[in-house]
């Protein structure tokens, strides 16, 4: 790829799903093998009955890394919600071996996941939502409406010390039927590792 | 004195001033932790033909890679009144490996900060369309209008094609 066609595909990149938009037909139908136990599945499969939650995320980077607890602890609490929810690892592994689909099985058992990990092996997912850092978290309202997008909270380093739980604050929001009182937000990371 | 007294106090001339050298070189430049109002003052401070500002961070390899770069085209421009602000976005907490990271790539001349507080305000404030992904650059005029961003990884060439696209003759006053 000449560096003019790399700059394009980053500028292309970092305009994300409008709020009210729905998931991207075609990356809702998308099957993406799971970290979890190997199987295949899209953003269609886990959509749930009152919203849905989709994360892009990776092993890598070290904001990932940094809310990866919160992550996991979000995703299977409000799964049980009836949010259905999903985090997409759309790095080319090439790039960080960290993120091949060993390690990120290795990362799901850690953590204690109980929602899908998956790959997205095209990196076409992360780019029909507009995806381009990681982590960046997109809710889906149950009428299917982006609801929130951005960051998990306001401090990637140190849980005790978050003042603004947008994330949180969004999935209660969008539980209650209620729109989301911070409704998107931006958080310093890692780019997304297109393939 | 004896001849092997002048030796030994020249020698010991020679390595201080050697020592110190290395020492100017390595020691990178003083990196502040700031708030966004702070960034945006050393951004807009009158004297410069045009601002340089790059957002990176010590875990961000791609940041890493092309800081050398960035440094270079700098060095060949300061002179005709180029300010290079970097901007990391580390912790607070990593201030001593920041340091150490700015004097491994000699950026001892340039302006350094770790930025403080909320992540939205202050990618907003630097593009609304920036994701918030590093690295980013951002090219502005002598008179602190922004006129380039680049998400992503930036060259040389894509420096010198956009300082040579400046608007002429903004030089703010010192």
């Amino acid at each position: 790829m000449t560096l003019a066609a790399i700059n394009l595909a980053v500028t292309l990149t970092v305009s994300a799903l409008s709020l009210g938009a729905p998931v991207p037909s075609p990356a809702a139908a998308a099957k993406m093998k799971s970290a979890l136990d190997g199987k295949s599945v899209s953003i269609a499969d886990v959509t749930g009955k009152s919203g849905t939650l989709v994360i892009f995320t990776c092993n890598h980077c070290p904001f990932a890394r940094g809310w990866e607890r919160r992550i996991a602890e979000l995703g299977n609490a409000y799964a049980k919600k009836g949010i259905g929810v999903i985090l997409i690892n759309a790095n080319d592994p090439v790039k960080y071996q960290e993120d091949g689909f060993a390690q990120m099985q290795d990362r799901a058992k850690t953590l204690g996941l109980q929602v899908p990990y998956v790959v997205d092996d095209t990196s076409n997912v992360a780019r029909a939502f507009g995806a381009s850092v990681t982590p960046e978290a997109f809710l889906f309202d149950k009428s299917g409406k982006l609801a929130y997008h951005g960051a998990i909270d306001d401090n990637h380093t140190d849980p005790t010390a978050v003042k603004s739980h947008y994330l949180k604050d969004a999935l209660d929001a969008v539980l209650g039927g209620h729109p989301s009182p911070v409704a998107e937000t931006k958080g310093i990371g890692c780019g997304i590792k297109f393939r | 004195m004896s001849g092997r007294a002048w030796a030994a106090a020249v020698f010991s001339i020679v390595f201080s001033s050697a020592a110190a050298a290395e020492q100017n070189k390595l020691a990178g430049p003083s990196v502040s932790v700031a708030d966004l109002g702070t960034i945006r003052a050393a951004v807009e401070a009158p004297g410069a033909t045009a601002v340089l500002v790059n957002v990176w961070a010590t875990w961000c390899e791609p940041c890493r890679e092309e800081l050398p770069e960035i440094l270079r085209f700098y060095r060949a421009h300061r002179a005709a009144g180029l300010r290079l602000i970097l901007i990391s976005a580390d912790d607070e907490s990593e201030r001593a490996e920041v340091t150490k990271f700015l004097a491994s790539v000699e950026a001892g001349d340039a302006r350094a900060f770790i930025k403080r507080g909320d992540d939205t305000a202050f990618v907003n404030a630097f593009d609304p369309s920036w994701s918030g992904a590093l690295p980013a650059s951002f090219l502005y005029d002598g008179r602190g209008k922004k006129q380039r961003f680049w998400p992503g990884s930036i060259t040389a060439q894509d420096l010198e094609k956009a300082l040579r696209a400046l608007p002429k003759n903004q030089k703010g006053n010192p």
